[in-house]
């Protein structure tokens, strides 16, 4: 993905259950998305 | 991720909401929050979908998923993409941190432009 492009909206549920969507903090918050290689 | 943790507080002054993904179950990041204090939200993705979505690599004979980070503004576009070649291959905070800085100016100053803002 390139900088200066809409960044793609998702929906995901965290780790407690509660939805998260990133369209959400729109207007409202900055977002940083970390992607990891996972907690297993 | 421990960075990240540590300077928390400096994002949040900033108005910058972070989120973990990963491949792992919703348990497997309960565990490692609790274990580790982690004050972000985690999103596990299981299913690979979101991480797919951004274009997370996967180098087989590297252990698996590199680390990526993007930046998105509060206009939803990506503002920073680091796609990491390794490991230990991730953007320091600060430089995180002053890219945000960068942009709340350019705000103020599109707002002075509008005749918004103090």
């Amino acid at each position: 993905m390139d900088i200066k492009t809409k960044a793609p909206d998702f929906e995901l549920p965290d780790f407690t259950g509660a939805r998260f969507r990133l369209a959400d903090f729109r207007g409202k918050a900055n977002v940083l998305l970390v992607f990891n290689r996972g907690f297993a | 991720m421990a960075q990240l943790r540590q300077h928390y507080k400096e994002f949040e002054k900033v108005e910058t909401v972070i989120a973990v993904l990963g491949p792992g179950s919703p348990e497997a990041f309960a565990t490692f929050w609790r274990d580790n204090g982690l004050p972000f939200i985690g999103l596990p993705d299981p299913r690979h979908a979101v991480l797919k979505l951004y274009g997370q690599e996967v180098k087989l004979f590297r252990l698996g998923r590199m680390p990526a980070q993007v930046l998105v503004d509060k206009n939803g576009m990506a503002r920073f993409v680091h796609y990491g070649h390794d490991m230990a291959d991730i953007p320091s905070t600060e430089e995180v941190l002053g890219l945000i800085a960068s942009l709340e100016d350019r705000g103020h100053e599109d707002n002075a432009q509008r005749g918004e803002g103090s």
